[in-house]
């Protein structure tokens, strides 16, 4: 995969010595690079367009969240989101960014670094007693924007040195070249995205391959880190179940199992903004053919009993290669946990439960 | 048959220029099928916006054309069978559900089937939830006094020790 490269760059002015901006200009050539007071007054344009160029900014808020994927019907894995971008470079067709920032699309890469940590530091010190399970590939894809800010750097040495927080680098990327260089002392767990190759074909447009994140999760753990692996979304479609026991077969081929932290499996959900959005921008091919169905939470997803077997099917795949993997789903209800995992925990358990294999 | 005559129907009901655009964005012959059955079915936009939906997903689950699936079995015959406007609109809606939702209609209908294999008086209802989205069955038993009800209650407890119960479950459960 080649590293993505924007269109153009708009740095705040203000910003421009940070060690993101300088960064970004040392890797970025300077022709491609404008200065703005605010990046907040730059259109951005539509969504796609909004993609091609990379704001270098202040980030005005707060910096560490929930998951907002977790809602009272479902089982929480207890996640913390650290926002330190917002948007993607790449353009899944069924990425929930297309209807949560409608109508504030562009890619931003904050500057204001030493703040995000600061925020972090204090909790951390706060709550000696709890561990954190913590990402930045909510709002974002974790590493994405690597190859141009360096963000990886700041971050995996900061966990490196807390006893009771893991960061979690959430990707679609092979762009692991700034991890491996670092050490992270058992506290950073980097994780892929994976599908079946129809789908990474189809939906997931400028991504890695699915050989190539393999190839990058071998060299992340070969330098020291634990991986993950979300199989999220699962995606209903004529053949799914030779797709995905591709998928797993491809995993273990080249990763080590006694060294995955932790494996998602979470079915594809489509809220009625984002359903809407996917059908007006037309460029999905299997997403929303499958067969979907509201639910409780208004979310439309594959039908209970269906979801329930695609679970199973790769639940049984999986525990083949290695009975002991960690292996969670995300926001299901209780009843479908049960049904699928023969248990149901609460939140605070899961979450602790998923800490168990990150450290060493 | 010309994007005119596809403008000049949405121009008649008034349809949003995001559903035109939307219809105007298909291939001819998928636009023209789309124009013969509004035209059929009198359909005002809300309805045409749902069935384009459905058509939409159901010939990317093919990997057809709208124009085929309008073309074929079943829903061909549900336009063939001459019945009135509103009874088309019902029976396409069904024909094209087993077509969007094949495992869940089978599944739906495998239910329907246990349940009725139970021969559960008239006074009693099964039900499972919609779209079999959920995990529990609730039995209905009406009765017009206490001692009625404590008789229908024993009736029905007997019917449903049948193993069709436990198979209804399971069909809730994927299996």
């Amino acid at each position: 995969m080649t590293p993505w490269r924007p269109d153009a760059v708009c740095i705040e002015r203000s910003e421009l010595d940070t060690p993101i901006a300088r960064t970004v200009r040392e890797r970025v050539p300077s022709s491609m690079i404008h200065l703005v007071d605010d990046a907040r007054a730059v259109t951005p344009g539509e969504f796609a367009a909004a993609k091609r160029v990379l704001m270098v900014q202040r980030h005005r808020g707060e910096f560490l969240r929930y998951c907002p994927a977790g809602t009272a019907a479902a089982v929480c894995c207890n996640y913390l989101v650290l926002s330190l971008a917002n948007s993607c470079p790449f353009d899944c067709s069924y990425c929930f960014l297309q209807a949560y920032l409608a109508n504030n699309p562009a890619l931003r890469a904050f500057t204001n670094v030493d703040d995000a940590l600061a925020e972090l530091d204090q909790v951390l010190r706060a709550h000696p007693g709890r561990m954190f399970r913590i990402g930045t590939g909510e709002w974002a894809d974790s590493l994405a924007l690597d190859p141009v800010t360096g963000l990886s750097r700041f971050l995996v040495p900061f966990f490196a040195e807390r006893p009771n927080a893991v960061l979690e680098l959430k990707t679609k990327t092979d762009s692991v070249d700034e991890l491996v260089g670092l050490d992270p002392k058992g506290r950073v767990v980097v994780s892929w995205s994976v599908n079946a190759p129809e789908i990474v074909t189809a939906e997931e447009p400028g991504t890695a391959s699915l050989a190539d994140r393999l190839v990058a999760a071998r060299r992340v753990q070969d330098a020291g880190y634990r991986v993950g692996f979300h199989f999220d979304p699962l995606v209903e479609f004529d053949g799914w179940e030779d797709g995905y026991r591709a998928v797993i077969e491809a995993v273990f081929a080249t990763v080590d199992p006694g060294r995955i932290a932790w494996i998602s499996l979470g079915s594809l959900r489509l809220t009625p903004p984002l359903e809407g959005v996917i059908r007006s921008r037309r460029r999905s091919r299997y997403v929303l053919s499958g067969e979907l169905v509201p639910g409780v939470d208004g979310k439309a997803r594959v039908w209970r009993g269906l979801r329930i077997r695609m679970y199973r099917s790769l639940l049984q795949q999986l525990h083949a290669v290695d009975p002991r993997l960690p292996i969670y789903l995300c926001t299901e209800p209780a009843s479908v946990w049960q049904r699928v995992m023969g248990e149901a925990p609460v939140d605070r358990q899961l979450g602790t439960r998923l800490l168990v294999r990150t450290t060493w | 048959m010309s994007d005119d005559a596809v403008r000049a129907y949405g121009r008649g009901r008034r349809f949003s220029d995001a559903t035109m655009q939307r219809w105007l964005r298909h291939a001819a012959p998928d636009r023209e099928a789309m124009l013969q059955l509004a035209e059929r079915l009198r359909l005002g936009e809300n309805q045409f916006r749902d069935l384009l939906d459905v058509l939409e997903d159901i010939a990317s689950r093919q990997e057809s054309a709208i124009a085929t699936v309008i073309g074929t079995e079943p829903v061909a015959a549900v336009l063939a069978r001459g019945l009135g406007r509103n009874e088309t609109l019902r029976a396409l809606r069904h024909a094209l559900r087993r077509r969007r939702y094949p495992q869940l209609v089978q599944a739906e209908t495998a239910m329907a089937d246990l349940a009725r294999r139970l021969r559960l008086p008239a006074w009693t209802r099964v039900e499972w939830p919609e779209n079999l989205e959920g995990d529990e069955l609730s039995v209905t038993i009406r009765a017009g006094s206490a001692t009625e009800l404590r008789a229908r209650l024993g009736e029905v407890a007997a019917a449903l020790a049948r193993p069709e119960v436990d198979e209804m479950f399971r069909l809730l459960e994927g299996e």
